[in-house]
């Protein structure tokens, strides 16, 4: 079996600081990690690797210190990575990102399944991976929380969907996008990381890849950033004052007034 | 509540808090600095000892803001005979700061800032009721860092630092406190002023008094300021997580990677059953079951490139003596992640059983080793269990005794107080101490006379002597005099 995970480098958001002037992200001098919903995409592609045999490719667009998360996701137990990377990419939203990688993933060659995190922790869309199926043109299934298994050429999983769970059946190749559920990340190892240490990560860029200029970068982003502002919060809550004995029942009948109304009680 | 046990000890020796020394209180510090409010002093009856079993309430306490306050009131107390206890942030984990003879409690958590950054000499001075993150973030933003802090830096106060030469995760490399502290100004018993130390990185003239104030667990007075080294602050640091399959294994791995000019932060050991409990509280899937032993072990420094190198060769010297496994953790979120198996073992036991005796015993680290089977023998003797982490690095280790929470708590005290004893004796044997960051305090004096030497026990008390004439200061700690 043969597994493509696309993951996202992304700053380490404990430790993130916003620009009050422009709102964004001030990513200079802040750590970046691997984002951490790809990580139980790593997790899932290593454990089914494990199960079914294969190799899992990793891959990732950015500018070259996305190497790092690269090597990360080797020294988890990926086997094979490739970085994407080019000035012309820079810029692009979700629309030109996705064209981006199905790109790179047609330039790899025959796969089985590709797996995405449900979303990455900086941009927060969710439209990255299933982007990426609809480029490649291939079946998608979003939230994933159980693969089923494996059989023949159809894989069978449960996703997560606001009344409980949707069990699907999809042929292979396909993309799913995974949730916080079906897993649970691994450390990376010390053989694992050595041998990550020691790989030459290739380079897929304008250079080697078969791209539609007007659909790269900033250029080729139909998102446009007109304005970013905090939202204000508009829910003020209610305060129940109960000082005395006397306030107490007047607060806890408000309370259940209010709980009735709601449908709670 | 520990007002059950106020002045229950009262030692006739003492004088009590009459109206009008409050009064005189009031005089020194302000009347806002004066509390005796019975519900507001009950938070200085106890600090993270068990509050049921050594907390004790103050007759007053009082609130200084400046160092010649403190003097006016140690002054005034030695005067009266009236005994006084300092305190910190009250983290301390021996009863250093319980008031057991009731009397004037002193908390300088007023006199808390940061006074002079001198980048210059690499020093802070601060005031001793500084909390120890606070200084850290202070200095961290010049690329200057504290390094010889405890584990609770997030509460713990300068002061209590210095009082118990408090050391905690990075003292394999760093040292504990007692290494950054280059000068205090102390408040003696008697109530006078003096300065010891300065911004020095050497001084022969005369005795080290500085070093001897540093751990003496407030009883040969109180700091009120401190000259605190610093140093560069390590901008790269990464961690290793180590399975064995024995507690000697990982053990001995120890000593193999120090002596090859590696030199940790931390080298934290884990048994079994830590590692299970914390694991299972925390939800976490690390592979626990088939770990008998792990190893956290942490590198620091400046230059990245260079710790990976040596974390790469530590892990190596780990799998050639027997690791099951090695983990490599370098960005935040992981580290944070097996950081966080080793923070919580305390928490985790706290859910199974509440009642327990945290313990500090310190061992030449190669007898490390020994110390585990002796751990099991006593467990099952006293029908206790006694999880087993610390800081392999540095011989250290936090053998815990968790009651059963079935057992009574007449059982549980018997035992308790035997095993101890026997752990101790144990310890000694191995060339060991009782504590080794925590201090004796009120929790473990009843057991330091039995291990210690009675000659340097006479030499302590004729210096407690000599410095605290009527015996004022933090009276009842670490021990009693004849």
């Amino acid at each position: 079996m043969k597994i493509i995970v696309p993951i996202k480098q992304v700053p380490e958001t404990s430790n993130v600081k916003m620009d009050p002037e422009t709102g964004t992200v001030i990513r200079a001098g802040v750590e970046t990690v691997v984002n951490p919903l790809d990580l139980y995409a790593l997790e899932t592609a290593i454990v089914l690797k494990e199960r079914f045999g294969g190799t899992v490719t990793v891959l990732s667009m950015g500018p070259p210190q996305a190497n790092k998360a690269l090597k990360e996701a080797v020294a988890m137990g990926c086997d094979e990575a490739i970085l994407v990377s080019d000035r012309k990419f820079g810029g692009s939203d979700t629309w030109a990102t996705s064209y981006t990688l199905a790109q790179a993933i047609k330039k790899i060659g025959a796969y089985d399944l590709i797996i995405a995190g449900e979303r990455a922790t900086d941009g927060d869309t969710a439209q990255v991976g299933p982007g990426i199926a609809s480029w490649l043109d291939i079946p998608v299934a979003t939230y994933v929380a159980r693969i089923e298994g494996v059989v023949d050429t159809r894989i069978s999983l449960e996703r997560l969907v606001e009344d409980g769970y949707q069990i699907l059946s999809l042929p292979l190749p396909c993309l799913m996008t995974v949730v916080k559920e079906i897993a649970s990340p691994r450390l990376p190892t010390l053989d694992c990381k050595i041998r990550a240490r020691q790989m030459q990560i290739p380079v897929y860029s304008t250079e080697n890849m078969e791209l539609e200029p007007a659909s790269l970068g900033l250029k080729g982003s139909p998102t446009k950033v007109v304005k970013i502002d905090t939202p204000k919060v508009t829910r003020g809550g209610t305060v129940v004052k109960a000082g005395d004995d006397e306030a107490v029942v007047s607060a806890v009948n408000e309370l259940m007034t209010f709980l009735e109304a709601k449908g709670i009680l | 509540m520990s007002v059950a046990n106020a002045s229950a000890s009262r030692s006739s020796a003492y004088n009590v808090v009459t109206k009008a020394i409050v009064d005189e209180l009031r005089d020194i510090v302000g009347s806002r600095g004066v509390l005796v409010d019975l519900e507001k002093i009950e938070a200085y009856s106890h600090d993270e000892t068990d509050a049921k079993e050594y907390g004790h309430m103050p007759e007053v306490v009082v609130l200084p803001s400046s160092p010649e306050q403190v003097a006016g009131v140690v002054k005034l107390a030695n005067r009266e005979r009236i005994p006084v206890t300092p305190r910190g942030a009250g983290s301390g984990l021996s009863g250093g700061a319980i008031p057991v003879y009731g009397g004037i409690l002193i908390s300088l958590e007023k006199m808390n800032k940061l006074l002079e950054l001198d980048v210059e000499n690499m020093v802070a001075v601060v005031e001793a009721g500084m909390v120890t993150n606070e200084l850290a973030m202070a200095v961290q933003e010049r690329g200057l860092f504290f390094a010889g802090y405890p584990m609770s830096l997030q509460t713990c106060a300068i002061g209590g630092n210095i009082a118990e030469n408090a050391g905690g995760g990075k003292a394999v490399k760093y040292g504990v406190t007692g290494r950054y502290i280059q000068g205090i100004e102390l408040v003696t018993p008697t109530g006078d002023i003096v300065q010891l130390g300065g911004k020095l990185s050497k001084d022969v003239s005369g005795y080290d008094l500085k070093s001897l104030v540093v751990g003496s667990e407030g009883t040969l007075g109180i700091a009120t300021k401190a000259i605190i080294k610093l140093i560069g602050y390590p901008t790269a640091k990464a961690d290793l997580l180590v399975l064995f399959k024995t507690p000697r294994e990982a053990i001995d791995v120890v000593p193999v990677i120090l002596s090859k000019g590696l030199t940790p932060t931390s080298i934290e050991f884990m048994d079994q059953l830590s590692i299970i409990t914390s694991c299972k509280y925390l939800n976490e899937s690390l592979p626990y079951e088939k770990a008998g032993a792990m190893l956290l072990i942490e590198l620091d420094g400046t230059n990245a490139e260079q710790i990976e190198m040596d974390l790469i060769a530590a892990g190596q010297l780990c799998q050639e003596h027997g690791a099951i496994e090695v983990y490599v953790a370098e960005d935040r979120n992981n580290i944070e992640r097996i950081w966080n198996v080793r923070r919580n073992i305390a928490e985790a036991f706290k859910v199974y059983s509440p009642i327990q005796s945290l313990e500090d015993i310190v061992v030449p680290i190669s007898r490390i080793p020994e110390i585990i089977p002796e751990l099991d023998k006593l467990s099952a003797k006293y029908h206790v269990q006694i999880p087993c982490y610390g800081h392999a690095g540095d011989g250290n280790l936090h053998a815990t005794l968790v009651k059963d929470p079935d057992m009574s708590m007449e059982d549980w005290k018997k035992n308790e107080v035997a095993c101890l004893k026997e752990l101790y004796r144990i310890t000694g044997e191995l060339g060991g101490k009782i504590s080794g960051e925590h201090g004796i305090g009120l929790k473990r004096k009843s057991f330091l006379k039995d291990i210690i030497d009675p000659v340097e026990l006479k030499l302590m008390q004729a210096i407690k002597v000599a410095w605290d004439p009527n015996n004022i200061m933090n009276p009842g700690k670490i021990f009693d005099l004849n």
